[in-house]
């Protein structure tokens, strides 16, 4: 199925804007729609008969991922205060950064519910790993990111003592060494 | 160990000699190219390759005979730099760099001279136009060019805008197209300047005016650049048809700048076929293993 003849590179064109939707990998100028990455054209049927197909072209080398807005991304906790915590966003969406970007969580976003009583050392601490939402680009520093959802929240963290941590309630972990509950904002395990 | 210069060999050489007793510099007076089977508008051969820098998201190395340079593209990546505000545009950061032993010269390996600060400059300028910045909002791509043998400027950075692009592409960054570099000098060839005008003013007599005849010599290397009496360096997106940088140096009339960019134009779809198969083996390669 995939042959030389589907390969393309930037610049190249692919067809008329009247005949596809514009994809993945692809832009539109004036009428026509070309590539903008190296990799394989291929067309999208979508599901209505009056809609147009996308085209779109598989990357070949995929470019590290960076966090945009809505993206789901896990990080780690590197510092706190009283009010926000900074992290390191690892991965976007699945995919891992090749460089670390920074973020932050402000104590409004940690939860959705009583945001006023919510303490940030509370929620997290240092080293763990937590699953946020990007909410906004941020300043120039970091991203803004959210953990109010149920789903979103430390997914892993290690007691005082050292143990890891498990799950008891949303906002409780238990140490698997010592029995010793800690609080944090979790997340609800897939 | 000395980390600032190239340790010599302990053992000692005696140098090559260059030229024998009996050569002849080049000079445009012999009405042909330094490398004689090459005509005015001909490019050296090109080999270009991606991939040798495994470290880097994408590379490419370029060759064109003894101008030899590699290009490394890092990134997307976080903005690194303490007091650059927020930017929803992408930044491509160009780091253009001869080798110490790159020219007849040898050259600073520490910091950037100033020629190789003008051709980071001119190589980001070249380059942005054709790479998608609105699409990596905060980050910041960074390019850098190192040149192993250098043999003309002009050609240099014409293979540094093909290389950097190559790269750029293969480091999978989405461009609006490729860009191809091309340079091209304007030479004044034929018997030396005072015969010419004797020759002509008494032969043609009401004919011509005196002008000596300029003739376009594409991609010069180092022994015709010594003698030209400008350049470009055009560097041009061929399948959108479009410039993205025009570097012109020297004194030229004005219909020997169009026909050089014509010229330059023609050639930069050469270069561009070369580096559309370049890209298609990388692809190639990289599903074989």
């Amino acid at each position: 199925m995939a042959s030389v003849a589907d390969a393309v590179v930037p610049g190249q064109r692919l067809g008329h804007v009247q005949e596809f939707n514009v994809g993945a990998g692809t832009y539109a100028l004036q009428d026509f729609i070309y590539a903008s990455v190296v990799g394989l054209k291929r067309i999208m049927k979508q599901g209505g008969d009056n809609e147009l197909p996308f085209m779109t072209v598989q990357r070949e080398n995929s470019q590290s991922a960076i966090p945009e807005i809505e993206a789901i991304v896990t990080c780690k906790v590197v510092r706190v205060n009283p009010r926000f915590a900074s992290v390191n966003i690892m991965v976007v969406d699945g995919k891992p950064c090749t460089d670390d970007f920074q973020g932050i969580i402000r104590v409004q976003d940690v939860r959705a519910t009583e945001k006023d009583k919510v303490k940030i050392y509370n929620s997290f601490r240092p080293g763990d790993i937590v699953r946020a939402q990007v909410i906004s680009l941020g300043d120039a520093r970091s991203y803004y990111l959210s953990t109010a959802a149920n789903e979103l929240g430390v997914i892993f963290g290690t007691s005082v003592a050292g143990g890891s941590l498990v799950p008891i309630s949303w906002q409780e972990m238990q140490c698997t060494k010592t029995r010793v509950i800690e609080l944090r904002k979790c997340a609800k395990p897939l | 160990m000395d980390r600032k210069r190239v340790p010599g060999p302990e053992l000692s050489v005696a140098p090559l000699v260059e030229y024998p007793i009996d050569h002849e510099r080049w000079t445009p007076q012999q009405e042909k190219r330094h490398d004689p089977k090459r005509q005015p508008e001909d490019l050296r051969p090109i080999y270009l390759k991606t991939g040798l820098i495994s470290q880097a998201s994408g590379s490419a190395y370029i060759e064109l005979e003894n101008t030899k340079l590699a290009c490394g593209v890092y990134g997307p990546r976080p903005v690194k730099k303490i007091g650059q505000g927020f930017s929803g545009m992408g930044v491509l950061n160009c780091d253009f760099k001869f080798a110490t032993f790159a020219c007849v010269k040898r050259r600073n390996n520490t910091r950037q001279d100033p020629q190789e600060k003008e051709l980071s400059q001119i190589l980001s300028q070249a380059l942005a136009p054709a790479v998608r910045l609105e699409l990596l909002p905060k980050s910041v791509i960074d390019v850098y060019i190192t040149v192993l043998e250098s043999d003309g400027w002009g050609s240099c950075l014409a293979a540094a805008i093909t290389a950097a692009s190559v790269a750029l592409a293969h480091a999978g960054i989405e461009m609006l197209d490729l860009v191809a570099g091309c340079s091209a000098s304007y030479m004044q060839i034929g018997p030396s300047i005072s015969s010419t005008t004797t020759e002509t003013s008494s032969s043609s007599g009401a004919g011509n005016p005196i002008t000596p005849q300029i003739q376009i010599f594409m991609d010069a290397d180092t022994e015709e650049e010594k003698y030209e009496q400008g350049a470009i360096v055009l560097a041009y997106m061929p399948s959108l048809n479009e410039v993205t940088h025009l570097l012109q140096n020297g004194k030229a009339e004005g219909p020997i700048i169009n026909q050089s960019v014509e010229h330059c134009m023609e050639a930069c779809n050469k270069v561009y076929a070369v580096m559309h198969h370049a890209l298609l083996e990388s692809m190639k390669e990289s599903k074989d293993a």
